[in-house]
């Protein structure tokens, strides 16, 4: 499979864009990957499911830039 | 100075005398130096280095010298084209002989030496801004580190690559909380093999697709970018499953690179081995480098990132140290399948 870098660029983008369009109400709390039951705990170890819900809802804010929504 | 005394061959002095000598070495005639004089007259120095151009040459030098302000119209034996240049003092012809023309005006014109120290500091404040935006992205002296390595560290790390089931001791030493230098520490990672090993397997694959008729200039470029962003997706993907593992490592994100980068030795020799031994050499290759590659990162990696055996002595939940594992394991698992998707269309 030949690669150019732009071909990684595009991926990168359209993962990203992927992940930030994930709904929060409509569709995370749904599926069980709201982010709001899902820090309970304050123990050493998030877990991974703790950890990616995290990293999504990160990836949200960021992408969402200086829009003043909530999720 | 006496140029015509100077003869054809002198040591070079002066920057003015090195153009004329690149002019000589580029046109391929014979090798003439010629020395400028600085203490002659301002005007009058523009005419002296044509007497010392050499019979063949003769014609590009002077046409390269004779433009200048003041040229003494005086008639010279030697010169073989005559000067035109008398009736146009601000004839600026080339780029080149308009600078080295000024070159000599400007030490003795104050006006121009201000603008020299003026552009002078003007592009230092641009090196400055350079060099703080570059600090934005990465830190330069973190990248120094990686490149201080030497002849003894490089040897004994291809050999540790190639054949790392002798070696005892894998841990990185530190020394008051900074990592050792690659100089000092054989097991510290280190991006001067992996780049160096990239360009090798670049070029390997430009020989071997020539010696089946397959080779074009683009696909070298493709051949580097395909290799490259693997890498870096592989980089990717690694920090990720460590930030989902929530280990406390100092791994960054060149060390990560660099381990990553270590697969291009494994590449080159599979490259080899089936350029000389043909298809099953490529394979034994091809299984001898991922065996080592998959031992070397998984020794490498548990060191780097087993909790137990960090100086500092926290104690972890055993749940963390069964994800690192997983994904030491997974990450040494990818080296081989990386090695064979990038080199076997190689081989055919």
């Amino acid at each position: 499979m030949a690669f150019t870098l732009y071909a990684l660029l595009q991926a990168a983008l359209l993962f990203v864009n992927a992940i930030a369009v994930l709904h929060e109400e409509r569709f995370l709390r749904n599926v069980g990957w709201g982010t709001e039951q899902g820090i309970g705990g304050f123990g050493e170890e998030p877990g991974i499911k703790a950890q990616l819900m995290n990293l999504i809802r990160s990836v949200r804010t960021v992408m969402r830039g200086k829009m003043k929504s909530t999720v | 100075g006496d140029v015509a005394a100077a003869g054809s061959q002198g040591p070079v002095r002066g920057a003015r005398s090195e153009r004329p000598a690149r002019e000589s070495a580029r046109a391929g005639g014979p090798q003439l130096i010629v020395i400028p004089t600085h203490k002659a007259p301002r005007g009058w120095a523009r005419a002296e280095p044509a007497m010392a151009y050499h019979q063949g040459y003769g014609g590009q030098g002077s046409k390269h010298r004779g433009r200048g302000p003041l040229v003494p119209p005086a008639p010279d034996p030697h010169q073989l084209f005559d000067d035109t240049s008398a009736g146009f003092p601000h004839a600026q012809g080339t780029p080149g002989s308009g600078i080295d023309m000024g070159f000599n005006t400007l030490l003795a014109d104050p006006m121009a030496n201000v603008a020299v120290a003026y552009g002078s500091s003007i592009a230092s404040q641009g090196k400055d801004i350079v060099h703080k935006e570059i600090h934005r992205f990465m830190s330069v002296n973190r990248l120094k580190y990686f490149f201080a390595v030497d002849t003894a560290y490089v040897t004994k790390k291809l050999a540790l690559l190639l054949f790392p089931y002798a070696h005892q001791n894998w841990e990185v030493r530190y020394s008051r909380d900074t990592p050792l230098t690659p100089r000092q520490d054989i097991n510290a990672p280190d991006l001067y093999i992996p780049s160096m090993a990239f360009i090798t397997y670049i070029l390997l694959a430009g020989i071997a697709l020539g010696l089946q008729q397959r080779f074009s200039p683009e696909v070298l470029g493709m051949c580097a970018s395909t290799a490259f962003v693997w890498v870096v997706i592989e980089v990717l993907a690694l920090l990720l499953s460590l930030y989902l593992v929530t280990v406390q490592s100092d791994l960054t994100a060149f060390d990560l690179l660099a381990y990553s980068g270590y697969k291009y030795v494994g590449m080159i020799l599979a490259v080899l081995g089936g350029l000389l031994f043909g298809s099953d050499g490529y394979y034994v290759a091809l299984a001898w480098t991922s065996c080592a590659l998959m031992y070397f990162l998984a020794r490498s990696l548990r060191m780097k990132l087993h909790p137990s055996l960090v100086p500092d002595g926290m104690g972890h939940p055993r749940g963390a140290g069964r994800g690192q594992t997983y994904v030491t394991l997974g990450a040494a698992a990818c080296q081989p399948l990386i090695v064979y998707w990038l080199t076997f269309h190689l081989v055919r």
